[in-house]
């Protein structure tokens, strides 16, 4: 089939790449003049979308579990399947194939076992199982993206990363979100690159935290380097460490943070010649 | 912003710890009910009228009730007093006031302003004959004070109100009532009206008053003479008695700046806070109003002047003032003429945040600061997936920690349902600024009438132990002075915090 697709050198070189792997991003330039386009080894423009379709389609392996199912259990893998990246909860599985109970819980066992189908923790609603085909990567809406991990929030990694981006922000001085992924990229600390996104969340959780501030830049001293008007970044402590947040004056007397202020009266019950807290912040 | 429930309750408070009860239940009838006539007021708190009218009088005294009337057309003319809360308030900041004193003047004018802080209304003769020093130096002190705008002629003893509302901020004349904010209680206006004139508030002509001391009036008034020429002396001899008293605005206005360049100070660096103090101080005189949102614009050599002017000033160079101004200045608060204006307004709101933000920080949490951090400087509300997912807080846990913020009036809460092809419910937050700062205001002054309740109280358990001699204190005894020694020192030291916090929220 390819052998006559020598209308062009591009189409030759499609050739010699072979059709099945990842050429999507290819356009099939068809001969310019008219005379090319009619030539004998010319091919109509839907035959070439044709084969760009049959390219992209994964063909099935012959020798792949899904060929051996049952009927039943072929089914339930089509409505899996059907549902890609999003992945089912078995409830939902239930109405649409209408199979009995038994068979369908036997249905659910063997494509488990065959491998064509895996659990995955939906954040969402962690108590409800869910489906996905194991030929998709489960997605963000399911996971939680990229901070997730096994339907948790990863905490511990979410705080590796941003103690470096803090350190590279401290060492920066000031700066920008580029010149912080760079940074980090250069460091090679961590083994995946972390996307613009993400980038962009963890920063935002940093200047949430009140460890980095936003400061737009002026052009002058510090910001020199940087053109007027950009976002960048500067760490408000040294080192960009944790927890020097400046305790307020309500913050730090008892009744800053008392949890019964609303009930506190000066003849009451609780009142502040009665209260425990005075006593214990009192007690010398 | 206005004082809250507990603002009453702490203004009572303090009038009751300074004046007694009589006077404090006269105030509190006052502050509750709002203005009131004598009957009135001797119905309400079944005290005799003599009772009342020296409450009323000890009062007036002390610039915490004015008296005023309004311009009937019918029917004769009734005095009613209104309290005036702020002042009130200050009370519990005369020390600070004492120390701004004690920064720019002499210890003469420290005496003059302690005693009017004293007594609350005097005449020259009363701060001169006082126990100070020699005459001479105690006017040229005094003159110095009234010049800095320190001391001001007190208000009319009679406010008169004009009937219509409207009337009354166009006194102020045409062109500045577009400018001055309309007052807007009633208690801000009478004050506005009770005020003498700008030009006579701080004068110091010779009146009936000073002439009595003869050659002195002279010779304090020379400079001042010629400022205030077109003012008819006429006017000023029909004054009995020319009262004077300290001019809290000032003060507050001194704390206020202070408290702008502590905040740039630790926001941004040494050198811009001593820059901001240099402009701050240059153009003090020139500010309207004590709660003016930008500074009074200066031109950069006025500021560099004055920025060479202190010590520390000295080794800034043109180029780190500029750099400076720069971090201070938006563009827009540059002039063409290159004059330059700070926007005081965001600096303390910044600081407000911080107070706010290290509540919520201490009572509920690094998740639930974050989250009141992102919906406080969201410009509109937010979905509580959206807010799990903005500041990485584990789902489950968002909706636990929203609600505990809800329930405590940090956060506004909007049920959204959408129908369609799903029925599906969203709840929605944000921050409500005014509601909640009015809420943590309200707080402040509970906390710092607790403060003040609870020293009573460790004042009244150490009574038998304070009454004995020194020598006496030993072993337990001695074990227990120590303790209220320091609860003591750190409730001072908590009480001037808090009432930083409270003027930053209420006066600045």
């Amino acid at each position: 089939m390819f052998c006559r697709l020598k209308v062009c050198n591009f189409c030759n070189s499609l050739r010699a790449s072979s059709f099945s792997s990842a050429e999507q991003s290819f356009t099939v330039v068809l001969g310019e003049t008219k005379n090319e386009r009619e030539a004998p080894g010319a091919i109509p423009v839907y035959l070439v979308h044709w084969i760009i379709a049959m390219s992209k389609r994964k063909q099935p392996d012959s020798s792949s579990p899904a060929d051996s199912l049952s009927q039943n259990e072929r089914i339930l893998y089509n409505v899996i399947h059907g549902k890609q990246d999003m992945g089912i909860w078995t409830r939902d599985m239930k109405k649409e194939t209408n199979l009995p109970d038994k068979v369908f819980n036997a249905a659910l066992k063997t494509l488990q076992a065959k491998k064509l189908i895996q659990e995955v923790v939906n954040v969402q609603s962690k108590g409800r199982k869910h489906y996905i085909a194991t030929e998709f990567e489960p997605s963000k809406e399911l996971t939680g993206g990229a901070w997730y991990s096994e339907g948790k929030l990863d905490k511990d990694y979410i705080n590796l990363v941003k103690d470096q981006f803090a350190k590279m922000i401290y060492q920066q001085k000031v700066a920008t979100l580029e010149g912080i992924a760079d940074a980090i990229r250069k460091t090679k600390i961590f083994k995946t690159e972390f996307t613009k996104q993400q980038t962009e969340e963890i920063v935002r959780d940093l200047v949430l935290d009140n460890r980095v501030m936003e400061v737009k830049s002026t052009g002058m001293g510090e910001f020199a380097s940087i053109q007027i008007g950009k976002v960048c970044y500067k760490c408000k402590s040294k080192g960009g460490t944790r927890g020097e947040t400046k305790v307020g004056a309500m913050a730090s007397i008892p009744c800053g943070v008392c949890p019964r202020i609303s009930q506190c009266t000066p003849d009451g019950i609780i009142s502040p010649s009665t209260c425990v807290y005075f006593a214990k912040w009192l007690d010398f | 912003m206005p004082a809250t429930h507990f603002g009453v309750k702490y203004a009572v408070h303090i009038i009751t710890s300074h004046f007694g009860n009589l006077v404090a239940k006269v105030c509190e009838n006052l502050l509750k009910r709002g203005p009131l006539t004598l009957r009135l007021l001797i119905g309400f708190t079944e005290l005799t009228p003599q009772q009342v009218k020296n409450s009323l009088l000890i009062l007036i005294q002390h610039n915490c009730v004015q008296p005023f009337s309004v311009d009937q057309a019918e029917g004769p003319k009734v005095t009613q007093y209104v309290a005036l809360i702020d002042n009130i308030l200050h009370r519990w900041r005369f020390a600070k006031f004492m120390t701004v004193v004690s920064q720019e003047f002499d210890k003469e004018c420290e005496l003059i302003i302690k005693d009017l802080l004293e007594n609350g209304r005097l005449t020259l003769k009363q701060i001169t004959e006082g126990e100070y020093a020699v005459k001479d130096t105690v006017e040229k002190s005094f003159l110095k004070l009234v010049n800095a705008h320190f001391v001001e002629r007190c208000p009319a003893p009679e406010a008169v109100l004009e009937e219509a509302s409207k009337d009354a901020p166009k006194k102020r004349g045409p062109k500045s009532s577009k400018i001055v904010e309309v007052p807007e209680t009633i208690e801000q206006r009478v004050v506005a009206v009770a005020a003498p004139s700008a030009a006579m508030r701080f004068s110091i002509l010779t009146d009936s008053e000073t002439d009595a001391h003869g050659g002195s009036s002279s010779s304090m008034s020379t400079g001042d003479k010629r400022k205030h020429d077109a003012l008819e002396l006429d006017e000023f001899a029909n004054n009995e008695v020319v009262l004077w008293r300290a001019n809290f605005e000032e003060f507050i206005r001194c704390l206020r700046h202070k408290a702008c360049v502590e905040n740039v100070r630790a926001r941004l660096d040494d050198g811009a806070a001593l820059v901001l103090r240099a402009m701050l101080k240059s153009t003090r005189t020139a500010e309207k109003k004590v709660k003016t949102e930008n500074s009074v614009p200066v031109s950069f050599s006025t500021i560099y002047e004055e920025v060479i002017n202190s010590e520390a000033g000295r080794n800034l160079t043109c180029d780190r003032v500029k750099a400076s101004l720069s971090l201070l200045c938006d563009e827009r608060d540059v002039d063409e003429d290159e004059s330059y204006s700070v926007d005081l307004k965001k600096i303390l709101e910044l600081a407000q945040n911080d107070e706010v933000e290290s509540i919520v920080l201490k009572r509920y949490g690094r998740d639930a600061y974050k989250m009141f951090r992102l919906l406080s400087t969201s410009s509109r509300a937010l979905e509580t997936d959206k807010i799990s997912d903005m500041t990485l807080v584990e789902k489950k846990e968002t909706p636990t920690i929203l609600y505990k913020l809800w329930n405590d009036e940090y956060l506004l809460m909007e049920r959204l349902a959408v129908t369609g092809a799903r029925q599906a419910q969203f709840l929605v937050w944000k921050v409500d600024r005014p509601i909640v700062w009015k809420h943590v205001l309200d707080e402040m002054f509970h906390a710092a009438l607790n403060l003040s309740l609870r020293l009573a109280y460790e004042d009244e358990q150490i009574k038998e132990v304070q009454l004995l001699p020194a020598h006496k204190r030993t072993g337990p005894l001695g074990k227990q002075w120590q303790r209220f020694r320091n609860v003591v020192y750190v409730m001072h030291a908590s009480q001037l915090k808090i009432d930083d916090a409270i003027m930053l929220f209420h006066d600045f």
